[in-house]
């Protein structure tokens, strides 16, 4: 097996994830810390852990309804993330804009500018729902690795 | 000291506390609110809901011979101001909290519910049938009303036909 295959196959083990807020009121920031930080909903268990560099992720999880003064901000920081890279859009904000929806100071929604992988509406979403969509991510991450668990 | 082994003991006789939820089933609060779900059998159209929506998630349209109402699932913020308002109670949320989808899903997650409109069988007005359990509030105590034939009755006649009838009632 040449060091190719065999870096990609280990790396399976560890999808990181990485955090944009995108203008969020903090909710859904609250629940992605809860889902990474706290014993009861262990998201490292499926081998994700928060890393503080773009350059590192693979997983991307986007919070916020992508406000006017933040958007050419974030664009900057998702396009260093490194392919085969998912978006995963937390929250009713950068899925729909929410209740923020069509506000003045909004450019979202966040597929506008960003394509989306996977998305998990809520006000804000429940860790298990979190779960499921890194669960989601971690899938389609495998699949456009090319490697199947 | 004493108090800290107990502690100690307790959590190695109970194991870890991590949820096993993507493996295992977790816990739901019985409060949990999800998934909006809208009984057509009640709804009569009366847009109270989408006047009060905080997102704008809810759309009815109304049209010659019916209503449809419409909650787009990804705008729903969940706050249940449609429950509290709806004068029916014809909105209820479901504790479905599954709400992890893929982007090709984005757009078919929504609740839609249409109600036909019948002829009234006195005029012939195109009218919304009234419920038999709104019926049954309505003339509580009326024994000489034949509820099951005034939901096809549409509101201009029923009024007259309770003119009518409350006529000979009046006191002198």
């Amino acid at each position: 097996m040449d060091f190719d295959k065999l870096l990609k196959k280990k790396s399976v083990l560890s999808p990181w994830l990485f955090r944009i807020n995108a203008g969020s009121c903090n909710g859904c920031d609250v629940e992605l810390a809860t889902t990474a930080l706290i014993p009861r909903y262990d998201v490292e268990r499926l081998g994700c852990h928060y890393t503080g560099s773009p350059r590192q992720a693979d997983v991307v999880l986007i919070t916020g309804p992508l406000t006017r003064r933040i958007r050419d901000k974030v664009l900057r920081v998702w396009e260093e993330i490194p392919q085969p890279k998912i978006t995963v859009a937390v929250g009713l904000c950068p899925i729909s804009g929410g209740v923020f929806r069509e506000g003045y100071a909004i450019d979202g929604p966040l597929d506008k500018y960003i394509p989306v992988d996977v998305n998990v509406p809520g006000c804000p979403p429940r860790p298990q729902a979190i779960m499921e969509a890194v669960v989601l991510a971690r899938q389609l991450w495998l699949k456009k690795l090319g490697v199947e668990e | 000291m004493a108090s800290y082994l107990k502690i100690l003991l307790r959590n190695l006789i109970q194991g870890p506390s991590t949820d096993p939820f993507p493996a295992g089933p977790t816990f739901e609060p019985d409060s949990i609110r999800g998934k909006i779900r809208i009984d057509p059998e009640l709804c009569m159209g009366c847009g109270i809901c989408v006047h009060n929506c905080v997102s704008n998630a809810l759309h009815l349209e109304r049209r010659e011979d019916g209503h449809t109402l419409t909650c787009w699932d990804n705008l729903c913020c969940r706050c249940a101001t449609c429950v509290m308002f709806c004068p029916m109670k014809a909105i209820t949320l479901l504790p479905d909290w599954h709400t992890a989808h893929y982007q090709d899903d984005k757009y078919a997650r929504i609740e839609q519910k249409s109600v036909t409109y019948e002829p009234c069988s006195v005029c012939g007005k195109k009218m919304r049938p009234v419920p038999a359990a709104l019926l049954k509030k309505l003339y509580a105590g009326k024994t000489d009303v034949d509820a099951e034939r005034l939901t096809h009755v549409c509101p201009d006649c029923r009024q007259l036909e309770d003119s009518k009838r409350n006529i000979g009632q009046l006191p002198a």
